[in-house]
């Protein structure tokens, strides 16, 4: 038994080592992959650097990030995302844990309805926005014809600078609530009974056991739902690629597609990748400030 | 293990020198690809080399094409370019000047219609191109109704001239305000007189281009100055706006050609402005209600132009067999067999061939659509151009915009990339 005559120390050692060794493969993958492209991303942004003739054609320095926001409608497209991330994120999570506190309820029949809601999320985003464009066609589309069956007029879901957003918006959530669901469900469903029953025992109300229970318990499970679903909901892009192109107008041009376009319309990489930089600093200012006040909750 | 190394190493060579033997090309999902690939066993037999082709969707080809184009060794042997890119793949110099071999062998490249030749063919004079296939604009239209003696009475009745294939915008216009009818007496119309293609981008490009030049606009001048925010070009948006509010479907600022021809099939529309290609779609049952009632003709005034050509681009690792390829796939015998199976060709004797001409009645027009097309202004930033047009017009055709003011913000775009290109003195 030689392990019984090592110190403390010793094993603590042995288990930072171990530590080390297995998550080293990891790391370094992740250096490869995550690190490299964003070095050379941010190198890029202060190079003038066209498809054209690709390679750094000369150090620009912040140039590219002060001609970012004199670019036409790239305040517009700000907005929208902003609009988008907010509404999406809000909506979904309301609708998202609903539906996840009435399912907890529920502990029959959950191998029919986990895979049932599974369902949209498994869908390429791409299928998903072809798949709709075709049901909200106005005129040949299923989802005129059954409003038309109850007497509403044809709706022009995409084409109305007014309606676009929220046709976007609705399908976003179709494609992305059962995300929150999931999660918020695996969230309730590990909670400890005790408090409930003791609760009970004192005469709680529910909705007093939701405020005063559910509520602050599951709030750190809240806090990293909402951030994984606002880091990908700034991200959208294939949505608005494949159903509106940004129109009608600028109504639902996202900041992802105003980056696509400068690369690969525009054939400006240094410009493309001073804003994907812009980008990653507000995502990770979320991040940093979602992160202290889960710290500050536990 | 020796043996296996060795039996490797054989491999290995094998597969090297069955690659130098296959020509890959990576070109788009559209008809006239199936129906080279269906023909591509006679080269096979004919040459011993083997032909792939990768086909995807156009929205990707770019971004996959660029990658190969710049690295030394290149995947593809043989490309189709889009006339879209013709001035930033020419100017990067990724393509091969075919001028050489095109005279070693004896290539006749007088045989190609000279609006496609020099889309897709020369550029300042020097050939990297040889036209593939056109997909110019023109009208679709409902042949049935527009040879109906009673319409035809009933329209000579309304405005006092004949109802025949349209020659003039104003008489084109004029059939379709006649055509957009409420067949249901709700009070709104349900049979349509065009279809517009007006998503933000290049469908609303393409297809206002049409009604640009039928208002006798144009897009620049000799200097490559913007003159389409003209009158003509206020007066097009107009017409446009006109037709999707009053004689076209719900939605229409919102379709491109699929939406829009999903509608024609269906039998519900007398006309739209679109790409030729998608005529051969509207005779087959399987997705067309409107099976030999469809006509197509010249838009007047020009529609635009639009087309595809093959080169050989500079990283190729096998420019022999893929100029070998070339000169078979544009060969009469190839170009005869593609387009009586439906392709859009661009020789010109084509057109005229008895046997062709028997097969496809529509030929004759077609000839004069892709004769007559004008050309969308090319040069290294279309693309972008494209981009700033789609979005100013999608602007004033939704109402956000007054047509002037976003024809004046994509002047002033179109002028800043023709200086950044250099052709704007």
């Amino acid at each position: 038994m030689a392990a019984a005559a090592l110190t403390t120390n010793e094993i603590i050692r042995r288990d930072r080592r171990f530590g080390w060794a297995m998550t080293a493969p990891g790391l370094a993958a992740l250096m490869l992959v995550v690190t490299g492209p964003l070095l050379l991303t941010i190198g890029v942004s202060t190079c003038d650097y066209s498809l054209l003739n690709p390679g750094c054609a000369g150090f620009v320095g912040i140039d590219n990030y002060r001609s970012a926001f004199e670019q036409a409608y790239f305040p517009e497209s700000i907005l929208v995302t902003v609009k988008f991330v907010v509404a999406v994120v809000a909506i979904e999570f309301l609708i998202g844990f609903t539906v996840a506190l009435m399912l907890n309820a529920v502990t029959r029949f959950k191998n029919i309805y986990y895979p049932i809601l599974l369902m949209p999320l498994l869908i390429n985003p791409v299928v998903v926005a072809q798949i709709w464009r075709m049901f909200l066609h106005p005129e040949l589309g299923i989802v005129n014809y059954l409003i038309g069956l109850a007497g509403v007029p044809k709706v022009n879901w995409l084409g109305d600078a007014g309606i676009a957003f929220w046709t976007v918006v609705m399908v976003d959530i179709w494609h992305q609530v059962s995300f929150m669901i999931i999660l918020l469900l695996a969230g309730l469903s590990a909670l400890p009974k005790e408090p409930y029953e003791a609760a009970r025992m004192d005469g709680a109300s529910t909705l007093q056991s939701f405020f005063h229970i559910t509520l602050p318990l599951m709030r750190p499970v809240i806090a990293v739902t909402l951030l994984i679903r606002l880091i990908f909901a700034i991200k959208t892009f294939d949505l608005i690629f494949i159903m509106t192109r940004g129109g009608p107008g600028t109504a639902t041009d996202l900041i992802s597609y105003f980056i696509y376009r400068s690369a690969f319309y525009g054939l400006d990489i240094g410009q493309a990748s001073a804003i994907s930089v812009i980008l990653l600093l507000v995502v990770l200012a979320l991040t940093a400030w979602l992160y202290r006040y889960m710290r500050s909750l536990a | 293990m020796k043996r296996l190394l060795l039996a490797t190493a054989l491999a290995l060579g094998f597969a090297t020198s069955a690659q130098a033997q296959t020509v890959h090309i990576l070109m788009e999902t559209v008809p006239d690809t199936d129906y080279i690939k269906a023909l591509l066993p006679e080269f096979k037999a004919e040459t011993g080399i083997d032909v792939e082709i990768e086909a995807i969707s156009y929205i990707d080809m770019h971004s996959k094409l660029v990658p190969q184009l710049t690295s030394p060794a290149g995947g593809y042997e043989a490309i189709v370019v889009d006339f879209y890119w013709v001035a930033e793949f020419t100017k990067a110099g990724w393509l091969m000047p075919l001028d050489d071999l095109i005279k070693r062998d004896n290539v006749d490249t007088s045989v190609y219609l000279p609006s496609l030749m020099n889309l897709v063919g020369k550029v300042n004079g020097t050939t990297y191109m040889l036209p593939f296939y056109n997909y110019s604009m023109g009208i679709i239209y409902r042949q049935d109704l527009l040879n109906d003696p009673k319409e035809q009475a009933a329209f000579k009745a309304k405005y006092g001239m004949d109802l025949k294939v349209p020659t003039t915008w104003d008489e084109y216009r004029k059939q379709v305000e006649f055509f957009s009818r409420d067949t249901d007496g709700d009070g709104k119309i349900d049979f349509f007189g065009t279809i517009n293609q007006g998503q933000r981008g290049d469908c609303i490009c393409m297809q206002w281009s049409n009604y640009l030049y039928a208002n006798g606009g144009q897009y620049h001048d000799a200097n490559w100055k913007a003159t389409f925010n003209s009158d003509a070009g206020v007066k097009a948006i107009n017409d446009f706006k006109d037709d999707i509010a009053k004689h076209g479907p719900t939605g229409a600022e919102s379709f491109c050609f699929d939406e829009a021809s999903a509608v024609f099939a269906q039998g519900k529309a007398y006309s739209f402005v679109t790409f030729n290609v998608l005529f051969a779609g509207f005779n087959d049952p399987a997705n067309s209600q409107v099976v030999g009632k469809a006509g197509i003709s010249a838009n007047p005034g020009g529609g635009l132009n639009g087309g595809w050509g093959w080169a050989i681009p500079n990283s190729s690792q096998d420019k022999e067999s893929a100029w070998k390829f070339i000169k078979w796939v544009e060969s009469k015998e190839t170009i005869k067999k593609r387009t009586l199976a439906g392709g859009a060709p661009t020789q010109a004797w084509v057109f005229d061939d008895p046997d062709v001409v028997a097969k496809r009645p529509e030929m004759g027009h077609l000839k004069t659509l892709v004769a007559t097309a004008q050309e969308f202004p090319t040069f290294s930033y279309t693309v972008q151009m494209v981009e700033a047009l789609g979005r100013e017009l999608n602007l004033a055709v939704t109402g956000q915009k007054d047509p002037k003011e976003a024809l004046d913000a994509a002047a002033e775009e179109f002028n800043k990339l023709a200086k950044k290109d250099g052709l704007q003195k």
